[in-house]
């Protein structure tokens, strides 16, 4: 990844070395299919005009003198379009506004991403790291800002969150500001792929626990391992701890047998259980995918208290959807959606109400038939029981479907990441 | 209202020029207050003792002084409306960060210096009439914080707008001692009626660019534009900024007129010495009455209070223009929060570096005369530059007659601050 004012007034040569110019802008185009902008030319200040050159006569944009691989005599020329972005004149420094029009922040900088040579302009930069970095103080800051524990606020906003007003100098947010302070998970799990290592550790240091933890469950596990090789022992047990289980223990089931020990030994004991019983299981069976936090209730509360009993126990369930009635020594009795408990009457045992012929899947179905049985039924979740119908946990919908159905972002992310 | 003039739309009709008067009156405020903020505390200090050491002749540049202001401050009007956007946005935008940074901290620290010389001008003149000091600095911090947070846009413009209505205190006090005003009159367009000696003229270069120099700020250029950008003009009514620019600019050395000519016909004409700016209200008050003395003391408490809101907005102003937070009086306090806070911890540093006993208000009046003699030139360049863009201001560039001649006025106001300089330290 690379910053546009890195690139700014670069020296180009020629194929044999010969100056050429600085480089005044880049030039991107809005891809219909794809959110992000490409990059399609250079415009190059020589001493008496502007040229513009198409991207691909560029060796590498990010060397420092960047070389084209053509020569002086006989540089192709870039002929500009309607819809053409001037990163530099039409983005750089310009203000963002947001959906009501208040002024929220400048650009401080854009981030440009290069992915099977082709480069993408991935986000705005709008923290005050990037107005050091202009500086020339961006390492210094980080290193301060990390050595002092403070968070430097927000970094960047993906591009497809802001829209360039074409007769206005601004840029809009799609979102509304308050919302940008705290991103999206996925989006700042975007962000961390674009972070080279250095950045990355420092973002991930002055991110909360949980926030990561959140992100961590949005990333390809080829890359929650990376980010877990950054962190220290304290922190990466802190954040599993945070994870959804069956998350967690995909994610220890990465990682070496001597980490994956000790990161268990320093997780709280309830959590590292619940962990180290779904790691036992095969990855891809019903066993390895389930979570353990499901909402369940007594078979023989009322249908009130059984709204009471989620309010104070269920706060942590993956889904509450679907309630599970389990005995005190955790057989499955039955179940109930939450359909059902609220047009209940208040007073009617929840018994009475409950699916007895519940459909449940076995520890060691295979990840396919735990899809087959949610497809088939439509279920949200399905609960995963042993050979004696002893409760283990409930496989969701979405964790049964994700391997085999990959979404198209997901698709798309590994490659990303590269 | 409106329905009445639907219902009997002849009988209502205005005629032109009254339609233009009320159309002034839209967009009155920015340019007048800008400019008479321009006469702040230190300003009306500058030209009281202008007047006691040189008399009437030092009423001459006045005339030059109000050109050179009306002209810049017609510029960064311009600028503002037609591209609704205020001039540290525009430098931001078309010279980058680094510039915008640089700018920021210089005009932070000279708008600091300035408000620090207005709570302290207030300190004195409070002494001066036995009022407690302290108390009376922390009242006026109090009011200026309370009119900005709790107020909007309108609500700001009108104080100010009643707070120059105190200027008119200097009028009766000039009046009230008896000046002779063939002579005053006269010496507005040539310098004449004193025995030229060497140090007379020595003195009255000097002083006369420091009239300049306290007239002609970069926080006036920067105040302007983004008071009028907060006024919200419309492009259309541009014509009648123009005007209130040139109209503020008259307004502003009209009021420097009295200030000089109240200690010009009393502690110059006796030969009386005046130490410091801020005594003048005492020191004329044996020549021109009590009241006299009264009305100049609290014409400088008027002063300092309106350079106190007016400078400390003016770097809140800049600050969420240079890096594009939110920051407008008409926003709430939770929406600008930034622009707001700004504001009000310049006020509680101001007020506590005031307390400090020992302070030397001089070598701080020279700190914050270096750093705006620094920021003029590129000031002016980016005013000039950006008002000559034709891409910015479509066909309101300026004209090649207004282009060279605001560069010529630049060339004197920026000698006229180096000038300044050299004469501080020489003094040093």
């Amino acid at each position: 990844m690379a910053y546009l004012s890195d690139v700014l007034n670069r020296t180009v040569t020629d194929l044999d070395g010969n100056y050429i110019g600085k480089i005044e802008d880049l030039i991107a185009r809005e891809l219909k299919e794809f959110k992000h902008p490409i990059v399609d030319a250079v415009m190059i200040r020589t001493k008496k005009q502007q040229r513009l050159v198409p991207y691909s006569t560029v060796t590498s944009l990010f060397a420092p003198v960047v070389p084209l691989n053509c020569r002086i005599e006989s540089l192709p020329v870039y002929e500009p379009a309607a819809g053409d972005i001037y990163l530099s004149r039409d983005v750089l420094d310009k203000q963002i506004i947001d959906t009501d029009g208040a002024r929220v922040v400048r650009v401080n900088d854009v981030e440009l991403m290069r992915v099977n040579g082709t480069l993408y302009v991935s986000n705005v930069d709008i923290g005050l790291l990037s107005v050091l970095r202009r500086f020339g103080l961006g390492g210094t800051t980080a290193k301060l800002a990390a050595a002092l524990h403070i968070s430097l606020g927000p970094n960047a906003i993906s591009w497809d969150n802001v829209e360039l007003l074409s007769h206005d100098p601004f840029m809009r947010l799609r979102v509304p500001a308050d919302k940008i302070n705290d991103l999206h998970p996925a989006d700042i799990a975007e962000i961390l792929s674009d972070m080279n290592q250095l950045a990355r550790g420092q973002f991930i240091e002055s991110m909360p626990v949980e926030q990561l933890a959140d992100t961590m469950e949005q990333v390809e596990s080829d890359f929650q391992k990376t980010v877990l090789e950054t962190m220290d022992n304290e922190k990466a047990a802190d954040v599993l701890e945070e994870m959804e289980p069956d998350e967690a223990a995909d994610l220890l089931a990465e990682l070496s047998k001597e980490r994956s020990k000790e990161l268990l030994a320093l997780m709280q004991k309830e959590e590292a259980e619940d962990v180290r019983n779904l790691m036992t299981y095969p990855e891809d069976s019903a066993g390895g995918i389930m979570t353990t936090e499901y909402a369940s209730v007594p078979p023989d509360v009322t249908a009130e208290q059984a709204i009471r009993v989620l309010r104070e126990t269920a706060s942590e369930a993956e889904t509450v959807f679907y309630v599970y009635v389990i005995d005190p020594t955790e057989h499955l009795l039955g179940v109930f959606s939450l359909n059902n408990l609220i047009f209940a009457d208040p007073s009617a045992p929840v018994s009475d109400f409950m699916e007895k012929r519940v459909k449940v899947v076995r520890l060691l179905d295979k990840q396919e038939e735990v899809a087959q049985v949610i497809t088939k039924y439509d279920l949200l979740a399905a609960p995963v029981v042993d050979d004696h119908n002893v409760m283990q946990g409930i496989v969701t919908a979405d964790d049964a479907l994700d391997k085999i159905i990959p979404t198209a972002w997901k698709k798309r992310l590994p490659r990303f990441y590269r | 209202m409106n329905k009445a003039f639907t219902k009997n739309p002849k009988r209502f009709t205005l005629s032109g020029a009254w339609k233009r008067v009320l159309i002034f009156l839209t967009i009155f405020g920015p340019a007048t207050i800008t400019a008479v903020a321009d006469n702040d505390a230190g300003g009306v200090a500058t030209y009281s003792i202008a007047g006691a050491k040189l008399g009437y002749p030092i009423l001459f540049p006045l005339f030059i002084i109000t050109i050179l202001l009306g002209v810049t401050q017609e510029m960064g009007m311009r600028l503002t409306v037609i591209t609704r956007r205020g001039l540290a946005d525009l430098i931001r935008e078309r010279y980058g960060v680094r510039t915008a940074v640089w700018m920021f901290f210089a005009l932070l620290i000279a708008n600091m210096g300035t408000i620090i010389t207005e709570l302290s001008a207030v300190k004195t003149t409070s002494a001066i009439f036995n009022l407690p000091p302290e108390p009376a600095v922390i009242a006026i911090v109090i009011i200026s914080f309370v009119i900005v947070t709790r107020g909007n846009y309108r609500s700001t413009e009108k104080v100010m707008l009643v707070t120059i209505l105190f200027y008119i205190t200097y009028i009766i006090s000039a009046v009230k001692a008896k000046p002779d005003w063939g002579m005053a009159l006269s010496n507005l367009f040539y310098p004449h009626g004193v025995e030229t000696t060497p140090q007379y003229l020595k003195d009255y270069l000097i002083i006369g660019m420091g009239v300049l120099g306290t007239t002609i700020t970069p926080w006036g250029q920067f105040f302007i534009s983004s008071f009028a950008f907060d006024k919200k003009i419309e492009k259309g009514k541009v014509a009648y900024s123009q005007l209130e620019a040139y109209w503020g600019a008259f307004l502003t050395d009209f009021f420097s007129f009295f200030m000089i000519l109240a200690t010009a016909s009393t502690l110059f004409v006796h030969g009386v010495e005046l130490k410091s700016g801020e005594q003048a209200a005492l020191a004329i008050q044996p020549f021109a009455g009590e009241l006299a003395g009264v009305l100049f003391g609290v014409g400088i408490l008027a002063a300092g209070f309106m350079g106190l809101v007016i400078v400390s907005l003016c770097t809140a102003y800049a600050l969420a223009e240079f890096f594009g937070l939110s920051g407008s009086l008409d926003d709430s306090f939770r929406k600008s929060k930034t622009f707001y806070y700004f504001y009000i911890i310049q006020l509680l540093v101001a007020m506590l570096v005031s307390f400090v006993p020992g302070i030397s208000l001089f070598k701080l009046a020279i700190i914050t005369q270096v750093l705006n003699a620094v920021m003029l030139p590129p000031v002016f360049y980016f005013l000039i530059k950006l008002t000559s863009d034709q891409s910015l201001m479509g066909t309101f560039t300026n004209r090649p007659f207004q282009k060279w001649f605001a560069i010529g006025c630049t060339v004197v106001i920026v000698a006229a601050s180096v000038f300044m300089l050299g004469a501080l330290f020489i003094k040093l």
